[in-house]
């Protein structure tokens, strides 16, 4: 029996152990005494079944009961840990809100301990079964284990509690088993059958294997098909139903969409909208006590920073900061097609190709080498270039930049220096007007009146002529003995006096030309001149003309040892200065027309004086030489300044009104503008002619200067000058002024102001003046 | 272009179309213009003979296309436009050509005589016929100015103005054709640019280079006023002797900083002078105080005032002819200007009979005919001159323009 146990049930190897030794004492036993151990061992089957049922369902019980009990405890434990903390918390407070969770302990306490009583017993019932009915139990273990074990499936067995087991054991030594309704003893089943009886049975009978014996009726019981086959399948470990179907399709119900419509129609709880109350209880509870300081909130953590920024604090200009400008090392050209041993047939050069390139220079050549071609790598012969070429790189890493240049960023725009427009700087002359026809021949010299209504111009054609400067009359002309080299009118109003030079003389002219009174005067200022007494030696002849000269208004000659090339007055009227082309000492003559009287300033020849001008205001002598600019104090007869023109050859020189700014033009095409505040370089150089510079001239009124040149055309600039010292010059260009055809290579030969109105003269090699307005 | 719907009217009777609005392509010229007026003409008069027309539309001449002018004009081209035509002024050719030795530098016009005065150093009467009748000598230097004074019966009276700084006021018999200085008005110390005689006829005034105007009398008398004479001029003195009494001034108004290029008489109380000074200055003749003055940018060189319209036009050195309203007293008021000259403008004359007609001379040899409705256009050039156009004035009929020609012949 017990090998039939252990064949249909019996998995443990302990168990089966167990059930051999009981098998052996039953057998031993049943030797001795057969009945009793029958009913011995059935009751013991019979036991051991319920012992092990009850085991289940107990172990069931008490794993849930172990459960709740564990939570519980785990309940108690939290509240534990909590109350000590309050309790650790408020020391010296009063007791009172922390005893609450004490006294609240027990009654959480309390649902579980029925359970626990209930399992208390339940433990000492299990024990005692245990102890009186291990066999039996250990017995059919097997199958119920499995079963068991397979899960919740197994067949529902009758409920043991309503049936009281213990009866079984009580019946153990008598023959009955109980008893029925009329209280007649009902007697256990005559088991007639010994171990031959059972041994026969296991041979003979082919239903032996699925015959078992039932205890309580004593009777065997044959299995019928549908309970073998579902034995075996719940050994097979599946489900005992077969219409069971394991894997149907999962109907996932809670999905993460968000449904339009519930789950369950079953309408919210009361409390699923209404505050928990015990929670209430518990938060305020817990925000009291933060409140009251009793519990402080966990300390964030401090999130150690395990990495920093090694760089981060680091100066930029330090050693490690050059870095930045890190300029990378020229990359070399990676080799190509031509550089194989051997390479393809289109890279490989013709011999006009390669006669070609050994004529080229290195330096021209596209290729450092001739590209060869090798039948195998193992021909290839060493590098001969190789060392070249390793100095050629180390020289290209040598050479190449190790820093990046800051280049300035400068717009070239805010380089220019921000000039007014012209157009705001007006007036000046825009327009020519007039012209003034009558010479043959070029005109040189050309020198406004005073009051600025006659033009006094004197040429190549031996003449000097007089205009109406309104209407371009030719008003007189003067026939003179040679070109006219130089023409001044005396700037004072009241003199009506020209000096003109040409040949060796200068003729002091009286044109006889606006108001009588003044040229009249002129005359007798003139006349009224009284020999001295004392006759002293003259550089110069003075001489008085006579008769038809004087009739053409000639008053005074002044016959020089050489030709005279300039002539200029001084502002006052009475001294004139006269340039003489001698590379002596004697190239420059004052002469002082009252006293008619000469003096040549300079003993010492510094160079060809080009042209001479008087200070307006101050006792001062510019003179002009090819290179430099001097400046001689007449009083103290000294050298003050020297101007650097920074030119070649000085052609001209204009003084301003103020004095204290000079332009010189040079036949190298630049005007220079000097600042005497400033320097004695040129304050401003202007290169704007593309020819020589014949002449230039400062308007008396007007911010205005001009040159003329021989490209033809006159520049005319605005040439501010501030009384403020702080204040530098400001020069804009403002007009290029043509009209003038340029003849023999000569275009403007002179250039004056009209002295009130902005206009400007110039008379030109074509044999024209011209009036711009 | 579209069509534009126009009426034509004109004030002259001869020439009235019917008063019938016209559909008429905008792109058209004052010729198509000129050829529908003829056209209608004809239709309306058998014996109508082509006259060339020009238009006004709002008062404004028509010198480019129809739409464009009225485009320029603000003129919606939905309505029916009013558009006056009158007969074209067609550049005359000069009649004649009375020839001089020198320049003459300047020129009156009178029914009967013209007068002008010469570089020479004189002053010419001259008839209609272009003869010369008689020449006025005794400057001793260039006439700048020549005025009539007085022109009534055979004896009339004429002004000079010189170089020499003197003006000298000459009696002329027409009938006997002689010519005697009666008065030397001596006081100026530069030359006398510029002389003007008032509305009746008994003062003058005279602008100089000097920058001073005098305010002379103009009524010639026998007696001589006293000059302070020096002593050490006797040659001056024996000049002055030839050239009649010796005048001296009744006033004398100083305010230009600049030679006083041209004078002119607003007034019988008024003078107007332009100055190189960039200023036209009216002056009181009663207060002998300087009224108003009208600043320009360039130097004046002539001025002109129509008391028809009571307008000063000005010509000056930068090419146009300005308008200025003299009585304004804000200063400067430019009301209009006339651009076409290439040369500075050196005589400037208004019509004295048209009230929006002037004519103007320029060192571009060119006379202008301008119409004051028409600023950017003359009426019509003249280009006569083969030189510099000095003066210009205007015949009393106000028909034919006389100008002098610089000629150096």
């Amino acid at each position: 029996r017990s090998k039939k146990m252990s064949k249909t049930a019996g998995k443990s190897a302990t168990k089966r152990v167990v059930d051999d030794d009981d098998d052996d004492l039953e057998l031993f036993k049943e030797n001795s005494d057969e009945v009793p151990q029958k009913v011995e061992e059935e009751e013991d089957g019979e036991d051991s079944d319920d012992s092990d049922s009850e085991e289940s369902v107990f172990s069931g019980l008490e794993d849930s009961g172990s459960d709740s009990d564990d939570d519980d405890d785990d309940d108690v434990e939290v509240e534990e840990d909590f109350e000590e903390e309050i309790t650790s918390d408020c020391e010296n407070e009063d007791r009172s809100p922390g005893l609450e969770p004490k006294e609240e302990q027990p009654s959480t306490k309390k649902p579980s301990k029925p359970q626990q009583g209930e399992k208390l017993l339940l433990k000492e019932k299990t024990a005692t079964r245990k102890a009186g009915g291990s066999k039996g139990r250990a017995k059919d273990n097997g199958t119920v284990q499995s079963e068991e074990a397979k899960g919740q499936v197994t067949p529902p067995q009758v409920d043991e509690y309503e049936h009281d087991t213990s009866d079984e054991e009580w019946y153990q030594d008598y023959p009955h088993i109980g008893y029925d309704l009329d209280g007649k003893k009902i007697l256990k089943p005559i088991r007639n059958k010994d171990e031959l009886d059972e041994f026969l049975d296991k041979m003979e009978n082919p239903d032996y294997w699925r015959t078992i014996h039932d205890k309580m009726t004593a009777a065997d019981i044959r299995l019928s098909d549908e309970q073998i086959d579902l034995i075996h399948r719940l050994q097979r470990g599946q489900f005992g139903d077969v219409n069971f179907n394991e894997y149907e399709p999962y109907v996932d119900f809670f999905s993460d969409e968000t449904m339009i419509h519930p789950v369950t129609n079953r309408p919210q709880d009361k409390r699923s909208f209404i505050p928990s109350l015990i929670e209430k209880e518990k938060v305020s509870k817990m925000v009291h006590a933060i409140k009251m300081g009793w519990i402080k909130p966990r300390k964030p953590k401090e999130s150690e920073q395990r990495f920093y920024d090694l760089w981060a604090k680091e100066d930029p200009n330090a050693i490690l900061g050059r870095h930045k400008m890190h300029v990378p090392a020229p990359k070399i050209k990676l080799p190509g097609h031509e550089e194989s041993y051997n390479p393809p047939p289109e890279y490989l050069l013709t011999e006009e190709e390669k006669l070609a390139w050994e004529q080229q220079d290195p330096e021209d050549r596209k290729l450092a080498f001739l590209p060869q071609k090798y039948p195998c790598l193992r021909v290839v012969p060493a590098y001969s270039r190789f060392i070249h070429e390793r100095f050629e790189r180390c020289l290209d890493l040598y050479l190449c930049p190790r820093q990046r240049k800051m280049r300035v960023n400068v717009d070239p725009e805010d380089l220019i220096p921000k000039l007014p427009k012209p157009k705001d700087l007006q007036p000046f002359p825009t327009t020519q007007s007039l012209i003034y026809r009558g010479h043959s021949s070029l005109v040189r010299c050309i020198s406004l009146s005073p009051s600025g209504q006659w033009l006094a111009s004197g040429s190549d054609d031996c003449t000097v002529r007089f205009w109406e400067v309104c209407t371009g009359r030719c008003m007189k002309t003067v026939e003179v003995g040679g070109t006219v080299k130089s023409i001044a009118w005396n700037p004072n109003p009241s003199i009506c006096l020209v000096a003109i030079s040409f040949n060796e003389t200068v003729l002091l002219l009286n044109p006889c030309l606006g108001d009588k009174l003044l040229y009249n005067a002129t005359d007798q200022f003139i006349a009224s001149y009284v020999e001295p007494e004392e006759e002293r030696p003259q550089l110069v002849q003075w001489e008085v003309p006579q008769d038809e000269d004087f009739d053409n208004g000639f008053r005074l000659i002044i016959n020089h040892p050489k030709s005279v090339k300039q002539v200029t007055w001084h502002g006052k009227g009475d001294y004139l200065a006269s340039v003489l082309s001698d590379n002596s000492n004697t190239q420059v003559l004052i002469h002082q027309v009252s006293k008619r009287r000469s003096q040549n300033p300079f003993r010492k020849n510094k160079g060809i004086v080009q042209c001479v001008s008087f200070h307006p205001i101050r006792p001062y002598f510019f003179v002009a030489s090819q290179r430099c600019v001097r400046i001689y104090n007449l009083i103290k007869q000294e050298l003050m300044k020297k101007l650097m023109a920074n030119c070649k050859w000085i052609s001209s020189m204009a003084i301003h009104q103020g004095g204290d700014n000079v332009i010189c033009g040079s036949y190298d095409s630049r005007l220079s503008w000097f600042d005497l505040d400033l320097s004695t370089k040129p304050y401003k150089v202007l290169r704007h002619h593309k020819k020589a510079l014949r002449g230039v001239a400062f308007h008396k009124n007007y911010p205005l200067f001009a040159s003329g040149s021989d490209d033809g055309s006159v520049i005319v600039c605005h040439g501010m000058v501030y009384n403020d010292l702080l204040q530098n010059p400001l020069i804009v260009p403002v007009k290029v002024l043509r009209g003038h055809t340029i003849t023999h290579n000569l275009g403007v030969l002179d250039v004056a102001f009209h002295p009130m109105q902005p206009w400007i003269f110039s008379s030109g090699a074509d044999a024209t003046i011209r009036l711009f307005t | 272009m579209s069509q534009l719907q126009a009426r034509f009217f004109t004030e002259n009777i001869k020439y009235k179309v019917d008063d019938v609005p016209f559909s008429i392509p905008g792109a058209s010229e004052v010729q198509d213009l000129s050829n529908v007026i003829n056209k209608l003409l004809e239709g309306k008069h058998t014996d109508h003979s082509h006259v060339e027309f020009d238009f006004l539309v709002r008062g404004q001449f028509l010198r480019t296309t129809l739409a464009t002018h009225m485009e320029t004009e603000g003129i919606s081209t939905e309505e029916v436009v009013e558009i006056e035509y009158v007969q074209r002024f067609i550049a005359p050719q000069p009649e004649e050509c009375i020839m001089h030795d020198d320049w003459i530098s300047s020129v009156d016009g009178d029914p009967e005589w013209i007068l002008t005065g010469s570089y020479d150093k004189t002053a010419r009467i001259w008839n209609q016929e272009g003869k010369a009748l008689m020449t006025v000598a005794g400057h001793t230097d260039v006439v700048k100015d020549v005025a009539w004074v007085k022109r009534d019966g055979p004896v009339s009276l004429l002004l000079t103005s010189s170089m020499d700084q003197t003006a000298v006021l000459w009696e002329w018999n027409s009938e006997r054709n002689k010519i005697r200085a009666r008065h030397c008005c001596r006081g100026h110390a530069g030359s006398v640019d510029s002389v003007a005689v008032n509305l009746n006829q008994t003062k003058f005034c005279s602008g100089s280079w000097d920058k001073m105007l005098k305010i002379w009398s103009a009524v010639p008398t026998d007696e001589e006023d006293e000059l302070e004479e020096q002593p050490d001029r006797p040659r001056k003195k024996k000049k002055t002797e030839q050239m009649g009494l010796t005048r001296t001034p009744i006033m004398t108004l100083s305010g230009h900083v600049e030679a006083v290029s041209s004078v002119l008489w607003s007034d019988n109380a008024e003078v107007c002078s332009a100055s190189w000074d960039h200023t036209i200055r009216m002056w009181d003749i009663e207060t002998g105080s300087m009224k108003s003055t009208l600043t320009g940018s360039k130097v004046f060189n002539c001025i002109s005032y129509s008391p028809l319209c009571r307008r000063l036009a000005s010509g000056s050195s930068d090419r146009h002819i300005r308008l200025w309203d003299p009585r304004s007293k804000g200063g400067s008021l430019v009301l209009l200007s006339l651009t076409s000259h290439n040369g500075w403008v050196t005589a400037v004359r208004w019509s004295p009979s048209h009230e929006q007609q002037l004519i103007s001379g320029s060192l571009d040899c060119m006379v202008k005919l301008w119409d004051t409705r028409s600023c950017k256009a003359p009426l019509y050039d003249m280009a006569a001159h083969e030189d510099k156009v000095l003066c210009v004035d205007w015949r009393e009929d106000g028909v034919r323009a006389q100008h002098t020609k610089l000629s150096t012949t």
